[in-house]
């Protein structure tokens, strides 16, 4: 009985499980950036800078949005309790940072409730020094037109709602609707997008 | 025609196997990725040294070290339980009376949310569920006639109890009891 195989065997065995690893890799790997960089999903409303699943937490949803949900958003609830929308970019289309100074400003949307929260690349809260992670329907102050502002970035600009946001990182800005009005859940590409200015230059 | 050669006829079979197992692995990757996060939020070390099966659990006001679940919200107050319906059903209780905005939402094993029920739907009425598994389980207790009666999609999921909170510090002496009503319980205990 031949105990060792032939070299020319042990290439062709070789190449079989290099390739394999090599199809591994690429259907995982194709995977990874489809949920974690890709920003197509069929599924997705853009609206300015904001974006917003209409399926997120839905039993409707197909297997990339639950996926990328769950990744980005786990525990959400279906859009007729809460809607939830996403920036990443400022209205210039340049991506969000911890370490620029942004104002965020608009109406407030037409919902029983809602809130506007500063959240790192990595979706979790910032270390912020006085807990003031979110501004929100509770605590907006409205100016004479009606609406609301807040600034985000290393230091407070003039008497604007602050969120700070130390560091050097990516910035992720969530705005959440809660028990949203049923014209905004039928279409929700209607929401009137809070605006989001860079104050200054950005390092 | 020329017809192909053992070697080309092997290449080509490599690569039609290489593109097939991607495609696999890819679609396998997509399909266990929300199954496993939720696997780990439900049965993880975290969740083990909370003991919240079929037990409400109440971690504290999220703040920055918060990092179980993405996207914490910071102005809600949440309350935990893994449900198992596998040997009987579970019984979820609540009473916040509160003024505000609070919901009890069920996520099943895929991380879908199939139930949710707010302050509004809920009126003045105490929370009172009875989650059941699908298809007949012989080990059932009787559900009492007229209990509103939630089915799961899967055998374990996830209750997450949410209760608006704008300043937690100085509403604690209000939420705090309010969300402590939830109770989690198998089999009607």
């Amino acid at each position: 009985m031949a105990t060792h195989l032939a070299p020319k065997r042990w290439r062709r065995l070789a190449v079989a499980v290099l390739l394999y690893l090599g199809a591994v890799s690429l259907g995982a790997g194709s995977a990874w950036w489809v949920l974690r960089q890709a920003n197509w999903s069929g599924s997705m409303v853009k609206v300015g800078p904001w974006a917003g699943s209409t399926l997120a937490g839905s039993t409707d949803a197909d297997m990339y949005t639950r996926a990328k949900v769950a990744l980005e958003g786990l525990l959400a609830l279906g859009r007729d309790e809460t809607m939830y929308y996403m920036a990443r970019q400022d209205n210039a289309g340049r991506p969000l940072r911890s370490d620029c100074s942004y104002r965020v400003e608009g109406l407030p949307p037409p919902a029983r409730w809602w809130s506007i929260t500063a959240y790192a690349e990595d979706f979790f809260l910032f270390d912020a020094p006085n807990r003031q992670y979110s501004l929100n329907g509770s605590t907006a102050r409205l100016d004479a037109r009606g609406r609301f502002a807040l600034v985000t970035g290393h230091r407070a600009v003039d008497a604007l709602h602050w969120l700070p946001t130390p560091g050097q990182r990516g910035l992720v800005l969530t705005l959440r609707l809660y028990n949203p009005a049923p014209e905004l859940q039928a279409a929700p590409a209607r929401l009137q997008p809070p605006s989001i200015q860079a104050i200054g230059a950005c390092p | 025609m020329r017809s192909w050669t053992t070697s080309q006829r092997l290449w080509f079979y490599r690569g039609l196997t290489l593109l097939a197992t991607a495609i696999l692995v890819h679609l396998l990757v997509v399909w266990a990725t929300p199954r496993l996060i939720m696997n780990r939020l439900m049965n993880g070390p975290a969740a083990q040294a909370m003991a919240m099966r079929n037990q409400a659990a109440f971690p504290p006001a999220v703040d920055a070290s918060a990092r179980r679940v993405v996207m914490p919200s910071p102005d809600l107050l949440y309350s935990v339980c893994v449900f198992d319906v596998s040997a009987g059903p579970v019984r979820v209780r609540a009473n916040p009376g509160l003024p505000s905005y609070w919901s009890i939402a069920l996520y099943a094993a895929n991380s879908d949310n199939f139930f949710v029920l707010n302050d509004r739907q809920a009126g003045a009425k105490p929370v009172d569920l009875w989650l059941v598994s699908e298809g007949p389980n012989p080990r059932d207790p009787a559900v009492p006639p007229g209990a509103r009666v939630v089915v799961s999609p899967s055998a374990q999921g996830f209750l997450l109890m949410r209760v608006l909170t704008a300043d937690y510090e100085a509403e604690k002496a209000v939420v705090e009891p309010a969300r402590r009503t939830l109770q989690c319980s198998p089999g009607g205990a």
